[in-house]
Order: structure tokens, then C-alpha cells, then sequence
């Protein structure tokens, strides 16, 4: 791999993060429309006539939702894009992996704001309906996606691998959420099936709503940016993670001025 | 606010399950870049 | 392709003609599994017979999960894999050939399923034909689904824990459907059940397409 002394010892890396200029400018916006969506989230909107207060959660749980999805879009997308020869990459197997990672993490975000409207709503924690149940099966689903890259692989293997579940777990997602639907719009009554958003939303609630979808994703486009980044470095890590460290430790082993009788490889 | 407790709960989860998920990568990514050369950086 | 699926099935049913491994360690795993719904639900109370349906599919699902894993693990003893992908035989037939074999074990156990839930939950098998397709359908869908996944954990050291995970939250439409129609077919009215029977079938037709083209580049890795 390196057969050439390295020229930059770990000392002297310059780079010491994943972050650069563009994404501090983009971390610094996240912040300033986070802080925007909470206080008009929290304080800045009227109660809804029929939800009340409940529906400051619906300013965080739908932006989650949408990003939860996009996510997983994003990693079936890549997943295409590394299996297709043409624009075969490792890059796009990265991007895939930290996509699903943060993809999980706003489900279960997703699945917990759920779980507080409807306690809060109709006093229950679930309901089977096929926005949740699709939801957490969603999250299990991808779960086992990221248990599946974690298998030691050579980093194509795993690639390939990964993509082709990639593919495959997300064009089920249609079809389990048109089965739950089906099933359970069979049982349901018609009060029951009417549990969807009884919201009048307008005015600063449809702003703030807008501004949540909108936050949200730039917090995502920041979070995949420092997540595919670290993957970068892992893979490279696995790569000639073992060289650096052993030249890590001979550098400790030679005097200053030493002759370069000491081989490297 | 009604059930203030609760809301101010989802929001803290929500907001806080984001915070701790970036501290941590940003962190991973300063601990794995002291480990490797700038040529491994590809963003740089 | 056809012919090589042929050959790959009758091989892998050969295997369990003479291993016996459904018969004397699957079958009666099924069993056991009816067995236990019945000491964790009230055999009393009429629950079993309401909820048969249910515990039947859920039981085929476990069997799935070790038809699977049964179906890779003999192919992964004495460099089989290696030795597979130099017959040059064509990946698709594989794929359907393995499929093939682990729906008629599949199917054999649901006829066995279907005797023990006649006799421990009391069912009444109503509308046969409606019972009959249900179960064709479901299970072409979980074993296409079944050996894809297998493939993509085989080779893998812990796949007895992660083929679970991968394949049963995929498989769960199967679940719903194949439940729901003979949920129809047992209660009397199969008419309810049909289209359910569609979207197994809808479901089957998507997996095996899925298996036929992927099947192929995920045997050549290790």
C-alpha cells in the first residue's frame, strides 16, 4: 500500500476534523432555525382549537418523520448508485451507511414523539395503524441493515451486500405500509379512522411547520456530512490503520537525526 | 401550556437525541483524524 | 435455467431425504411451537381457536427461519460454495432451485400444522380451496424472500442471529396476509380472503424477481 515513507507523521496533520468552512456556515443556520422552530414551536403559535397544546409536537414529529424517510431514501439511492458500474464507488457505499445510521436515529426520534401525541391525544402509547406499525418496522428493519455492515468484510463485500439489503429493504416499505393499512382499515370504525390529524393549520402554525421540514433537513445534510466523512476515515482506518501504528512506534524508537537504515515496510 | 411536562419532554428528547448523536460524531471524527494523514481526508 | 433449478432442487430435497433434518427436527419443532401457544394462551377460553390463524402463520415463520438456515449451512460445509460456483450453473436456476426445495418442506410442514391445529385448537377447516391457495402463495413468498436473505447472511458467523432480524420484519406482509385470509377461510367467509391472497401473490411475484437477479452476485462473495 504505502511504499514510500510516509511524509506526514501524525503530528503534523493540519486537518484535525470533519468539519470545514461550509459545513460551520451550515451548523451555524441549523442552530439559529432550531432555535427559531423552538421558540415558535414552544411559544410563538397559538394552541390548536381541537388538539390544544399537543400540536407543538407535531412541529418536531413530522420534520422527523420526513427526514427518517428521506434517510432511508438516500441510502437505497446510493446503494443504486454503487451497484451501477458506471458510477461505482465506494463513496456511495459510505454515504449509504451514515444515511441509514442517522435515518434510525430520527425514526426512533420519530416513533417517540409519536408515542407522546398519542398518550397525550387518545391516552394511548400505540395504536396498529399503518403510519406507526410501517414506522417501527421501518426501524427494525434498518437496524438490521447497520447490524449487517458491521460484519468484517472486505469494504466491496460489505458494499454490495449492504446495497443490494439496502434496495430490497426499502422497496418492502410500500408494501408492508399498504398491507398494515389494508389489515387495519378493515377493523377500524369510522371515529377511529378519522384519528389523523384534526389540525387547522394556517397562518404562523403552517410557518412553523414549513420552517421544521425545512430545519430539519439542513440538520440532516449536516449530520450526513460529518457522518459519511468519518466513514471515509474508518474505512481508511481498516485499511493501513496497522502501518501507521507501526510506524507510529518506530518513529518513537529513533533518535532525532537517525540515519534511515531503520526500514519502514 | 397544557401537559407542558410532556411536550417540553418530546422536544428535549427530540433536540437532545440530535445534540448527543452530533457531539458524538464530531468527536469520532476529531479522535479518528489524529490517527490518520491528510491524505486519507478526502474532504480537505 | 429451469434445468439447473431442477437439478439444485432435487439435490438439496436429496439431502433431506437422507439427513432428514425437516422430518425429525423441524417437524416436530412446529409442534412443539403449537404446544407452547397453547400453555402461554388459555386453552379454555376459546382463544386458541379465535386466534389459529395467527399462531399457525407464526409458526410457519420459525420453521422458515430454520428451512433457511438449514438450507445454507449445507452449503457451506466442505468449500460447497466454491465448488458451486464453478459448475457454472446458472445463478437464477440456483436461486429457484433452493427456493423450490425449501417451499416443498415448507408445504409439507403446513399440511402437518394444519392436522395439529385441527386436533390441539379445535379448527374447523372451512373453504379448503381459499386455505389451499393462501398457503401456495405465502409460501412461495417466504421462501423466495427466505433464500435471498440467506444468501446475504450466509458466510457469515453469526448468522443464526441475524437472519431473524433481516428476514422476518421483511417478510411481515406474508404474515398479515397469509393470517387474514385464513382468519376468512375459518371463519366462514373466504370472500374476505381472496384479496389478501393478491397481495401474497403480489409479494411472492416481487421476491422471486428480486432473488433472481441478486442472487447471482451475492453467491460470488464469501
Amino acid at each position: 500500500m504505502m511504499d514510500q515513507q510516509a511524509e506526514t507523521t501524525i503530528s503534523a496533520a493540519s486537518v484535525t476534523t470533519t468539519g470545514t468552512k461550509a459545513t460551520r456556515a451550515l451548523g451555524i443556520v441549523c442552530l439559529a432555525g432550531t432555535a427559531l422552530l423552538v421558540f415558535l414551536g414552544l411559544i410563538g403559535t397559538p394552541e390548536d382549537e381541537v388538539q390544544r397544546d399537543t400540536v407543538r409536537i407535531l412541529y418536531i414529529h413530522a420534520p422527523a418523520a420526513w427526514v427518517a424517510y428521506l434517510a432511508f431514501g438516500v441510502t437505497a439511492l446510493a446503494s443504486v448508485f454503487y451497484l451501477w458500474k458506471r458510477t461505482r464507488s465506494l463513496t456511495w457505499d459510505r454515504i449509504a451507511g451514515a444515511s441509514a445510521e442517522i435515518g434510525v436515529l430520527f425514526t426512533a426520534i420519530t416513533l417517540a414523539t409519536g408515542m407522546i401525541w398519542g398518550h397525550l391525544s387518545w391516552g394511548v402509547y400505540w395504536t396498529w395503524d399503518a403510519r406507526l406499525t410501517t414506522t417501527a418496522l421501518l426501524f427494525v428493519l434498518f437496524l438490521g441493515y447497520l447490524a449487517l455492515r458491521r460484519m468484517p468484510a472486505d469494504p466491496h463485500v460489505r458494499a454490495k451486500r449492504a446495497a443490494i439489503l439496502g434496495i430490497i429493504a426499502f422497496i418492502d416499505v410500500p408494501i408492508v405500509h399498504q398491507s398494515v393499512e389494508w389489515w387495519r382499515t378493515l377493523h377500524q370504525d369510522a371515529t377511529v379512522l378519522r384519528r389523523d390529524l384534526q389540525v387547522q393549520i394556517e397562518g404562523t402554525m403552517l410557518f412553523t411547520l414549513f420552517l421544521g421540514f425545512v430545519v430539519f433537513t439542513l440538520i440532516y445534510a449536516w449530520l450526513l456530512l460529518h457522518r459519511t466523512r468519518i466513514a471515509v476515515m474508518e474505512d481508511a482506518l481498516d485499511e493501513h490503520g496497522l502501518e501507521l501504528a507501526l510506524e507510529e512506534r518506530r518513529a518513537e524508537g529513533v533518535p532525532d537525526g537517525a540515519p534511515e537504515g531503520l526500514a519502514t515496510t | 401550556m397544557n401537559d407542558a411536562g410532556w411536550i417540553l419532554g418530546a422536544y428535549v428528547i427530540v433536540l437532545g437525541g440530535i445534540a448527543l448523536y452530533a457531539i458524538r460524531i464530531v468527536t469520532r471524527g476529531r479522535s479518528l483524524a489524529k490517527q490518520l494523514p491528510d491524505e486519507d481526508k478526502t474532504w480537505t | 435455467m429451469f434445468r439447473d433449478a431442477a437439478l439444485i432442487a432435487g439435490k438439496d430435497l436429496r439431502i433431506e431425504a437422507r439427513s432428514r433434518v425437516a422430518t425429525n427436527q423441524i417437524a416436530p419443532f412446529a409442534l412443539l411451537v403449537l404446544i407452547l401457544f397453547a400453555f402461554a394462551l388459555d386453552p379454555d377460553r376459546g382463544i386458541l381457536t379465535r386466534a389459529t390463524a395467527g399462531l399457525f402463520w407464526v409458526t410457519v415463520l420459525f420453521c422458515t427461519l430454520l428451512a433457511v438456515q438449514r438450507a445454507f449451512s449445507i452449503e457451506s460445509a466442505d468449500g460447497n460454495r466454491d465448488a458451486l460456483r464453478l459448475t457454472a450453473l446458472d445463478p437464477a436456476g440456483i436461486f429457484l432451485g433452493k427456493a423450490a426445495a425449501i417451499a416443498l418442506e415448507l408445504l409439507g410442514l403446513e399440511v402437518l400444522l394444519l392436522l395439529g391445529v385441527v386436533v390441539l385448537y379445535d379448527a374447523s377447516l372451512d373453504s379448503a380451496g381459499l386455505l389451499i391457495l393462501t398457503a401456495l402463495a405465502a409460501t412461495a413468498g417466504l421462501a423466495s424472500a427466505g433464500t435471498l436473505y440467506g444468501v446475504l447472511a450466509a458466510g457469515l458467523r453469526v448468522r443464526e442471529t441475524l437472519l431473524p432480524l433481516l428476514l422476518l420484519p421483511v417478510v411481515a406482509p406474508v404474515l398479515i396476509g397469509s393470517t387474514r385470509a385464513f382468519e376468512a377461510a375459518l371463519s366462514g367467509s373466504p370472500s374476505d380472503g381472496w384479496p389478501w391472497v393478491g397481495l401474497l401473490s403480489v409479494f411472492a411475484l416481487v421476491y422471486l424477481a428480486l432473488g433472481l437477479v441478486a442472487f447471482g452476485p451475492l453467491l460470488e462473495e464469501s
